[in-house]
């Protein structure tokens, strides 16, 4: 139970030979080509850069989800938390303390790991007791702990065996049993459910929010997938090539992206996106697309005013869920339509482009392969998005 | 025309089988016959041995086993236990040092780290035979001849057997179990002893046999630094024994003397097989 601030965090790696390579290919294939923008910006002269301009203050019992593409950095900022990544450059303070130098098991918190990292040739009991008897707990302490964390995630009966007598999802209940079992200010949690089967996934999933009622700390949550960083996070953290995108509550983050690569990140299926026009018409935003008009929403007439936004080229961007088959609209051609049970999601090609649209059913069986349809959508969904920045005009 | 494809196929089972058993039993012939035949010979007396070959054992065991045991010229008893402190010594030093510097080698990021790997790696390609001249006249130097001792801290420094243990480190051992165990609180040195090491159960025990048969039957430096009858080695021993009055040498107390000199080797052997099992990390990651 701790807040845990992170000011301007950086890391880098030290270059090496690989890094080196890349660079100089990168050098080469600018001087080649000037107008080419496949600049790497994680290799600089310091090094090979993880994370850069972090800062976050994460309040006591919260549950934060660091969550982004492999290689964005987030495991790294994780593993700066808990110690075992010396941080470059930044303040990291736990409870109020500055803790950038000090040992991981002085930090007081505990971690779970992607790949369990259990120790194999221990019990359950002796795994999840281990860290009890070097603290040099009484006996008695230690069993009662050990036994009260078992009885929270369901492992009783398994303290006798050894992690290799163990399924996957029941491993991963030790590997969170160790980790309760000390009370830590801080509950680190890198990936953890990665390595299960999709079904066990859901199921383990309901078992951290109710696992986090219970025991009540503060929760760093590290994961690629954006389900798991919507149902679980207080707030999530977005990130990308060692930045922070956006930080916010899951409806403030899948409602309101900041940009481009946020509105693509969180919503599965991911989100469409038109070439289009912002226009003015008659003092009012009116989005292009095509000769398809839709004026936004009130609020967002707002927003656009208050920043003073002017008509320009843009990116629009618009959820599956909130694209309606009507009778006038964009015209796309179905190329595949998977029924999901309450739903059908449309894949469409418009414009060369590759559209999805979530239809519901309604218990009719309709069949859209290969036929064209018109679509549209409502002025309160559409998601504006600079050309040059690729950042949400609205904020 | 199925039941002949399935003929056909059976008898090609039984030809590969037959003659797959056929070489392995030639194998293990070659590796059993001669401690068959050493085992014959130390049943034997001087004068049987000189008759010629035999395949069965003779009457002589016991009478050749007393006659090695109380050799006036050699004292066994003492020569099995100085052997003993220098083999078991060696081995347990051997594994146990190079485990913790394969650990260090493979676990911790420092500056020239792979310098030091290729270098302890270069060490191998010295025959031992090559730094033993300066190190025998170091020895001597420093009036260090006949001490155990000195046969053992040697043996430490084991290039191959370091090799090993990264190689083992590298295939079982996952860094997330040390970073768990830091994050447990324990110490570096606790890591090692109370978790790396049980999982390097299996290859500690391979190059404990390995050490301890090197050692036990290492003749060359012992050889040539112990020359005080009370702290020879059962090879320097037996080296002396062939080297004796022709007169009163016994051929069925040499080979007496092999027996038992090759006795405690395979006990080594068999305590520590069973050691060596497969997939001991197994279950501690996901596998």
């Amino acid at each position: 139970m701790a807040e845990v601030t992170l000011k301007n965090i950086k890391k880098v790696y030290p270059i090496g030979d690989t890094e080196k390579k890349q660079r100089k290919a990168l050098k080469k294939s600018k001087e080649e080509n000037p107008e080419s923008n496949k600049a790497n910006l994680q290799i600089t002269d310091e090094g090979v850069v993880a994370v850069q301009e972090f800062s976050l203050d994460i309040k006591d019992k919260e549950f934060v989800v660091l969550v982004g593409p492999s290689g964005c950095g987030k495991s790294t900022t994780l593993r700066m938390v808990a110690g075992l990544e010396e941080i470059t450059s930044g303040e990291l303070y736990i409870d109020g303390n500055l803790v950038n130098s000090v040992e991981p098991k002085d930090r007081d918190i505990a971690m779970v790991f992607q790949t369990y990292a259990l120790y194999p040739h221990m019990t359950v009991r002796d795994n999840m007791a281990y860290s009890l008897k070097i603290k040099k707990l009484p006996k008695e302490e230690i069993e009662a702990k050990v036994n009260e964390a078992a009885e929270i995630l369901d492992i009783t009966q398994y303290l006798d065996r050894k992690p290799k007598a163990l399924s996957g999802g029941q491993r991963q209940r030790v590997a969170i049993g160790r980790a309760i079992v000390r009370d830590p200010k801080v509950l680190l949690m890198d990936e953890p459910l990665s390595n299960l089967d999709a079904k066990l996934r859901n199921q383990m999933r309901s078992e951290i929010i109710k696992l986090r009622q219970r025991i009540n700390t503060t929760f760093i949550y590290v994961t690629h997938d954006q389900t798991e960083a919507m149902t679980l996070g207080d707030r999530i953290v977005v990130m990308k090539d060692g930045f922070i995108q956006q930080i916010g509550t899951p409806q403030e983050v899948y409602d309101h992206p900041s940009n481009l690569f946020v509105s693509g990140f969180i919503g599965t299926p991911q989100m469409n996106y038109f070439d289009a026009k912002l226009e003015v018409e008659n003092g009012k935003y009116v989005v292009n697309t095509d000769g398809y008009k839709v004026v936004l929403s009130e609020e967002k007439q707002v927003r656009l005013k208050e920043k003073d936004v002017k008509p320009q080229d843009v990116t629009l961007g618009v959820r599956p869920d909130h694209i309606v088959l009507s009778e006038n609209g964009l015209k796309g051609k179905v190329d595949v339509s998977e029924l999901m049970g309450p739903s059908c999601h449309l894949h469409m090609t418009v414009d060369g482009k590759d559209v999805i649209a979530i239809v519901p059913t309604e218990g009719k069986k309709v069949d859209y392969v290969n036929k064209e349809v018109d679509f549209g959508f409502n002025g309160n969904v559409c998601h504006i998005f600079s050309k040059e920045d690729e950042k949400n005009l609205e904020y | 025309m199925n039941s002949n494809a399935n003929r056909n196929a059976k008898i090609k089972l039984f030809i590969s089988r037959f003659v797959v058993y056929a070489i392995l039993i030639f194998l293990a012939f070659l590796c059993l016959f001669f401690f068959w035949l050493m085992f014959v010979n130390s049943t034997r007396s001087n004068a049987q041995l000189q008759s010629g070959f035999a395949l069965f054992p003779k009457e002589n065991f016991l009478k050749n086993f007393y006659n090695a045991w109380h050799d006036g010229t050699i004292d066994i008893p003492t020569g099995m236990k100085n052997s003993f402190i220098v083999a078991i010594c060696s081995a347990l030093l051997t594994t146990y040092f190079s485990a913790l510097t394969a650990y260090g080698t493979y676990v911790y990021n420092f500056r020239f780290k792979k310098a030091v790997h290729l270098f302890i790696l270069a060490i191998m390609m010295i025959p031992s035979q090559v730094s033993a001249v300066g190190f025998i006249q170091l020895a001597f130097k420093f009036h260090l001849t006949n001490k155990l001792w000195l046969l053992i801290v040697p043996s430490i420094a084991a290039p191959a057997v370091y090799f090993y243990m990264r190689q083992y480190l590298q295939a079982t051992l996952p860094l997330e179990m040390v970073e768990a165990a830091r994050i447990d609180g324990s110490n570096e040195f606790r890591i090692f002893n109370q978790i790396v090491l049980p999982i390097m159960k299996p290859a500690m025990a391979v190059q404990m046999i390995f050490s301890f048969v090197g050692s036990w039957n290492n003749y060359f430096m012992p050889s040539l630094l112990l020359n005080d009858a009370k702290k020879k080695t059962v090879p320097v021993m037996i080296g002396t024994l062939r080297s004796a009055d022709f007169t009163k040498f016994d051929m069925g107390k040499v080979y007496m003397l092999m027996l038992m000199a090759i006795l405690p080797v395979m006990v080594i052997y068999i305590i520590l097989s069973k050691s060596i099992i497969k997939g001991v990390t197994s279950g501690s990651v996901k596998g």
